[in-house]
């Protein structure tokens, strides 16, 4: 006990030391101007879809006697066929894409970074996910989300699993990667011949390493899951109307492109916006890793 | 390689085996009952009973599966029970389509990748820099659907010159059938050829410093050969990589592009069977893009093989 709590403390001074370069890189990637666009516009778009209920307290289905109204002041992007604002649903739309996106991801990099780091209770173990994770990665990502589908009926529920699904191979195969290189360093061989055991060289050297190309490859797969969520949804197995999602809204504004672009191109834009600060973002996060 | 194709073998039959038992297992998995779903809203409760023993669903599992993955292997994919026909024939109408519209995207994915990569590597400031850079960053970040809504409004309505939506089968009437492909092939094809053209881009542009390279301009071998026959064929590798995994890619594409230019074809297909739980189709339709992913992967591996040969299929690796 006593000689476990030593460890601990003595795993804890280094480990100190790892963290502040690596919450400097951080720093650094949000002060380069891709960084800061790119966190700008994601927290302008989640504020906005935060704020949702307060500015536009009518909600995402009030409807009016307008329909189709072209793009004005009073609606930046037009109305809809049954009178409602597209510029009010588009906001509410990015609020649901980055509710799902804001829950699936995080399971997907939890679950697919503990999936990758099996290989330390041994190497047939860690072998025998990754071949798991392979068939994951065999499905094509839109079949991959209509077999949700059609598990769990369309919906937020299945868009949230067929995104974190999605999601983790990705990260399961990072770690594995980290894991293997790591294993294989001097200091953590070093740590392995003083005893130390297999769960503090994991906590201590080599989950610290997998932490960092996992929130970069967080930010990549955001990007891929809204591309995913807006796929499912414009064919319609994905977010079911009233409700609206960047996607959905695709769905319902394809049938009007005759009579009203901008019920296509306002949530088309946003999407692009969204995506785009997150590209950003992930650009400047990998540029201030490449640096190091 | 005939070695190395054996070798492969195992891995492939595996991962096609896990995809038929998931593939088999999803529908059931799904709340609901398949015999009421196919009866209609309102049948008794005996013809459901009929029906369920008629579809062999009151057999156990184990031999319903048997029964599903022997036929899949003679050629025999079941009913379809919304279409009340067999699932091969439903797939059959509506493969032409699918095939049309893949092949085509996909000949003007390598051609459009292959020539920006090249431009790419080629231009290296200036306007044309620019130019090209922004081109590519948009096309990169716009997936299909994307593309496909920017090009009926483009050249669908603000410009209309070609059809947005419907189609003419190519055999048919091929000078009509093409018009109507147009679009849609274009709108699949642009995104996944933005990455083809970024990745041949930087492999050349790394091939370009090799020794070879300089040995070749100080013998004084004429400027476009250097890069057709010892920057571009050596460039082509790890770009081929990436267009055995495109091809996949396009095949989920093909799902979204179909819905949103009014196309019936398989993506279609796999949307209403989803919404009418008609579960052989989804079966068949699931094994078929994972069986065509698997095999694009193995044409890839084996054509990087052929143009380098410094990677043996046969040898150590």
């Amino acid at each position: 006990m006593t000689a476990q709590a030593t460890t601990a403390s003595a795993d804890r001074a280094p480990r100190r030391r790892t963290g502040n370069p690596l919450l400097r890189r951080y720093a650094r990637a949000f002060r380069s101007p891709r960084g800061v666009i790119g966190a700008s516009i994601i927290a302008v778009l989640v504020l906005l879809s935060l704020l949702a209920p307060v500015l536009f307290p009518g909600g995402f289905d009030q409807q009016t006697r307008d329909a189709l109204l072209a793009p004005s002041l009073q609606h930046f992007f037009g109305t809809d066929e049954v009178g409602r604002d597209i510029f009010v649903r588009t906001i509410y739309g990015a609020r649901v894409d980055l509710s799902l996106v804001f829950v699936a991801v995080p399971i997907a990099a939890v679950l697919g970074t503990l999936l990758g780091l099996v290989g330390i209770l041994g190497n047939a173990a860690g072998a025998a996910v990754q071949r798991g994770l392979d068939v994951i990665v065999g499905f094509p990502s839109l079949i991959l989300g209509i077999s949700v589908t059609l598990v769990l009926g369309a919906g937020w529920t299945a868009l949230v699993v067929a995104l974190a699904i999605y999601s983790t191979p990705a990260f399961g195969r990072l770690a594995r990667a980290t894991l293997l290189t790591q294993q294989n360093r001097d200091y953590v061989q070093a740590a392995r011949m003083l005893g130390t055991s297999k769960a503090s060289i994991m906590t201590a050297h080599i989950l610290p390493h997998t932490l960092d190309t996992a929130v970069t490859q967080a930010v990549v797969a955001v990007v891929s899951s809204i591309f995913l969520e807006s796929s499912l949804s414009i064919v319609g197995l994905g977010i079911q109307p009233p409700q609206p999602s960047l996607g959905a809204l695709l769905n319902s504004g394809a049938r009007y492109m005759q009579q009203l672009p901008s019920y296509v191109l306002g949530p088309a834009a946003v999407l692009l916006i969204l995506v785009l600060g997150f590209s950003l973002l992930a650009d400047a996060l990998n540029r201030a890793g490449a640096g190091r | 390689m005939g070695s190395y194709l054996l070798r492969r073998i195992p891995s492939i039959l595996l991962v096609l085996l896990l995809t038929s038992v998931i593939a088999f297992a999803l529908p059931r998995l799904a709340s609901g009952d398949p015999a009421t779903t196919a009866a209609g809203s309102d049948a008794s409760p005996a013809a459901v009973a009929a029906i369920r023993t008629q579809m062999g669903l009151d057999q156990p599992l184990p031999l319903q599966y048997l029964d599903w993955i022997g036929g899949v292997l003679t050629g025999d994919l079941g009913q379809s029970f919304s279409a009340h026909r067999s699932v091969a024939e439903l797939i059959g109408t509506r493969l032409e389509s699918t095939f049309e519209l893949a092949a085509v995207a996909a000949v003007l994915m390598i051609a459009i990748g292959v020539l920006l990569g090249i431009a790419g590597a080629r231009v290296h400031g200036g306007f044309w820099r620019a130019a090209l850079d922004a081109v590519n960053a948009v096309l990169l970040a716009a997936p299909p659907f994307l593309t496909g809504l920017v090009l009926i409004l483009a050249f669908g309505i603000a410009w209309p010159v070609l059809p947005a939506s419907g189609e003419v089968s190519l055999s048919e009437n091929f000078e009509i059938g093409i018009q109507y492909l147009l679009l849609p092939a274009v709108a699949l094809a642009l995104p996944q050829a933005a990455a083809i053209s970024r990745l041949l881009e930087s492999s050349m542009k790394a091939t370009a410093r090799e020794d070879f390279v300089d040995l070749a301009k100080a013998k004084g071998v004429p400027g476009g050969r250097i890069v057709r026959k010892h920057i571009l064929r050596n460039s082509f590798g790890p770009a081929l990589v990436t267009i055995g995994l495109r091809l996949g890619e396009l095949l989920a594409g093909a799902i979204v592009v179909e819905a949103i230019f009014g196309r019936h074809g398989l993506g279609t297909l796999a949307i209403t069977s989803v919404q009418n739980r008609d579960y052989l189709v989804i079966q068949a339709l699931i094994l078929g893009a994972v069986f065509i992913a698997v095999i694009m992967q193995l044409l890839t591996e084996i054509g990087v093989a052929f143009l380098d040969p410094r990677v043996r299929l046969g040898g150590a690796a």
